[in-house]
């Protein structure tokens, strides 16, 4: 990160105290992404950090001073995070530094989803009024471009939650059934997930019958049935080493109708082609034009849904409204990147759209999925 | 919502994720009116809940994420909100995809607020709402934009105007805070000694999920659990440890209870249970007053009030136990028995 910020021209790397995910109320992923910078850093759940880019150590900034294995010392706010953040920017000599601030915009391959940043404006305004002559930039990409490849310990905890999220996955295809209260099956799997260890990140759950699409539930009410012909869709995530994996399946309470197959067929060949091309260097828009093609060279449709794997709000993001900007398209893909591949496929008319996805690596061959699984339609009949 | 397939009722599909929004409109029309009055008495020209006020959004609005500019004039409040979102508080409320700054600061001039004063919600921590986020809860880029594109307006805290509002409880969220305390009380009778840290957390946010309580994270040390159970965005607490209660802290336990009613000062409680004291607000998360034996004088001055809920949680040598509870006209009542 001190090679990246260097490179950028700042003379130290900040990341401010930034705002709480839970009070935010947006998505989940925007919830665990907006403080995922302190940590990724400290392994603090709430952290701000000083990185100076000459080589002297980080300093670390948390509510109550508390320690880690990586940091044996913090600087303690008690409430006033404005003021000791200033004072660990002074006492770095940053007074009239130019310095790289992560999470005041969204970036290309974190904080993909806020487009407004995620930094605590009392606490922030605090800084700046305290360092007059210092500048502040945005360096959100300093911080991002370092997240965006994975260790191998950060890729073995990816590895762990994905394993749990398919335990998830397993134990909704068991309990899932007409008659049964979307709450219970919502209350099994989390259960499954927090026993093997998972930190809390709620399932999203849609249940409606097929070809329709309903709301999307984080905790559904009690009094919400599934039927006979609904289609369950979700993102079942796990958390593990404070990395988010993802995994997909759909499930459909009745037998696979035939006009459906051709669409389960393609969405398969395109997420292993699709898989195939992930080579290390290749330029996103090749991706997004090669799956945005595929569909239509066997008379249906396709379109790219994907985004980073990470400490949460990884990009890039690519959805069927997010895909394809100048600065995305010419972004390369590198060794260790990690996301949840979820291509969609359609029916020539759009009415049949399936999407099943995962985890998977970017490696020297090509994509690999981090919990080896086949698309396909799971159907409780 | 509740008993309705939400396809079948026209909701929108797509990213917007539903969530509780059963409260009546007359609920919503208590709510406005009163942070009306209360932003008058303020001397605020609106109110504003700015992107990362999460908590005081959702009160005024009933969407999971959204900026609201209510005038303190009586007109009606504009919402901006996430893409697909309406409900029957907000039919028609001004959608964005992603992009806060601008729709706010539109949403202020269009309400002709250009030269107001601007009551901000969460800029700082107040007496009665974000009680432990001293430095606030709001959003940096968005709101430095809107202060950029209104120059000559003043924007001030006014976090207690709506934590003063939510403080007191109308009979429907009573209602849903009973609830949340039933749910709550389920938990507890998972809650084993001898379970590891996972399967605690499972067995007990897996009963309460069942039964349908929003997800507010558990605290679990050594010595306990507590627990926190939602309906209706109001949170019931409760505070078991996995021994057994000591007389002692038992007995601070009833003794509190007796001394909690209305007409009577959060001081007194301080005074007449020292170290012991640990009690809080109970709403949508992050509540005060937070009384303790710290507390300061403008909080321990504070008169007890009835139709308000708290955890009374006291403590006593690291070890405490806490339950819901409500305030009445004639004292106290315990939300779980």
């Amino acid at each position: 990160m001190r090679a990246n910020a260097a490179a950028a021209g700042f003379d130290a790397v900040f990341v401010p105290l930034c705002v709480d995910g839970r009070n935010l109320n947006l998505s989940l992923e925007q919830s665990m992404g907006v403080r995922s910078d302190g940590r990724y850093l400290t392994q603090f759940d709430c952290a701000a950090v000083v990185l100076p880019s000459d080589g002297r150590p980080p300093v670390a900034i948390t509510e109550e001073g508390q320690t880690n294995g990586w940091f044996t010392e913090t600087r303690a706010a008690h409430g006033k995070w404005g003021r000791t953040m200033a004072e660990a920017l002074l006492e770095c000599g940053l007074e009239r530094a130019r310095i790289g601030v992560s999470g005041l915009r969204r970036g290309r391959v974190t904080h993909a989803r806020a487009t407004d940043g995620v930094v605590n404006h009392t606490s922030y305004a605090e800084v700046l009024r305290r360092l007059p002559n210092a500048r502040f930039e945005d360096a959100t990409e300093v911080v991002g471009f370092v997240r965006y490849v994975k260790s191998e310990e950060e890729m073995a905890c990816i590895r762990t939650g994905a394993s749990i999220a398919v335990a998830g996955i397993e134990r909704m295809t068991e309990t899932a059934r007409p008659g049964l209260p979307a709450a219970k099956l919502y209350a099994a799997v989390m259960e499954r997930m927090l026993e093997l260890g998972s930190a809390y990140y709620p399932l999203a759950l849609f249940a409606s019958p097929l070809g329709t699409r309903g709301p999307r539930f984080e905790n559904p009410p009690p009094d919400l049935m599934l039927r006979a012909g609904d289609l369950i869709t979700h993102e079942t995530a796990a958390v593990w080493g404070g990395l988010i994996a993802q995994e997909l399946q759909p499930i459909l309470l009745a037998g696979l109708p035939e006009a459906w197959k051709p669409v389960v067929d393609l969405q398969r060949e395109l997420f292993y082609a699709g898989m195939e091309l992930m080579r290390p260097g290749l330029a996103l828009g090749e991706l997004i034009d090669f799956v945005n093609g595929f569909g239509a060279r066997r008379g249906m449709k396709s379109l790219i849904l994907m985004h980073g794997r990470g400490y949460g709000n990884d990009g890039p993001l690519l959805t069927p409204t997010d895909r394809g900007s100048p600065e995305l398209r010419e972004l390369r893909l590198a060794k260790g990147n990690v996301w949840v591949w979820k291509p969609i496929a359609y029916s020539a008319d759009e009415t049949i759209e399936f999407s099943w996805g995962g985890c998977v690596e970017v490696a020297e061959r090509g994509g690999r999925q981090l919990v080896p699984r086949e698309p396909r339609m799971v159907c409780v009949a | 919502m509740r008993g309705v397939r939400p396809e079948k009722a026209g909701r929108p599909g797509g990213v917007y994720t539903q969530v509780w929004d059963g409260y009546s409109l007359a609920e919503r029309d208590r709510r406005w009116s009163a942070v009306r009055a209360e932003a008058a008495r303020h001397g605020f020209d609106c109110i504003l809940v700015p992107l990362g006020d999460g908590v005081n959004a959702r009160y005024l609005t009933q969407f999971r994420a959204s900026c609201v500019v209510l005038p303190t004039d009586g007109r009606e409040p504009i919402a901006v909100t996430d893409r697909g979102s309406r409900n029957a508080w907000f039919p028609e409320p001004r959608l964005t995809t992603r992009q806060w700054a601008e729709p706010v600061a539109e949403a202020l001039l269009d309400s002709g607020m250009e030269r107001a004063r601007i009551g901000v919600t969460g800029l700082r921590g107040g007496i009665f709402g974000h009680v432990r986020a001293r430095e606030g809860v709001v959003s940096h880029s968005p709101f430095a934009y809107v202060q950029s594109r209104l120059p000559r307006a003043s924007f001030e805290d006014a976090t207690d105007v709506l934590g003063r509002v939510r403080y007191v409880k109308s009979g429907e969220e009573i209602a849903c805070l009973r609830l949340a305390a039933s749910i709550a009380a389920a938990g507890l009778a998972e809650v084993r000694p001898d379970l590891n840290e996972p399967t605690l957390q499972a067995r007990v946010l897996g009963r309460m999920l069942r039964l349908g309580s929003e997800y507010c994270p558990p605290e679990l040390s050594a010595s306990g659990i507590e627990i926190n159970a939602v309906w209706g965005t109001q949170i019931a607490q409760a505070v078991q440890p996995f021994a057994e209660v000591p007389a002692q802290l038992r007995d601070a336990f009833d003794r509190g209870l007796e001394y909690l009613r209305p007409g009577c000062s959060f001081g007194g409680l301080v005074d007449a249970l020292g170290d012991a004291v640990r009690l809080q607000s109970l709403g949508a998360g992050d509540d005060g007053p937070l009384v303790t034996p710290s507390s300061p004088a403008a909080i321990r001055g504070l008169m007890i009030e009835p139709n308000t809920a708290f955890v009374w949680k006291p403590s006593l040598g690291g070890l405490s136990f806490g339950r819901p509870i409500l305030i009445t006209d004639k004292g106290v009542q315990q939300l779980i028995s």
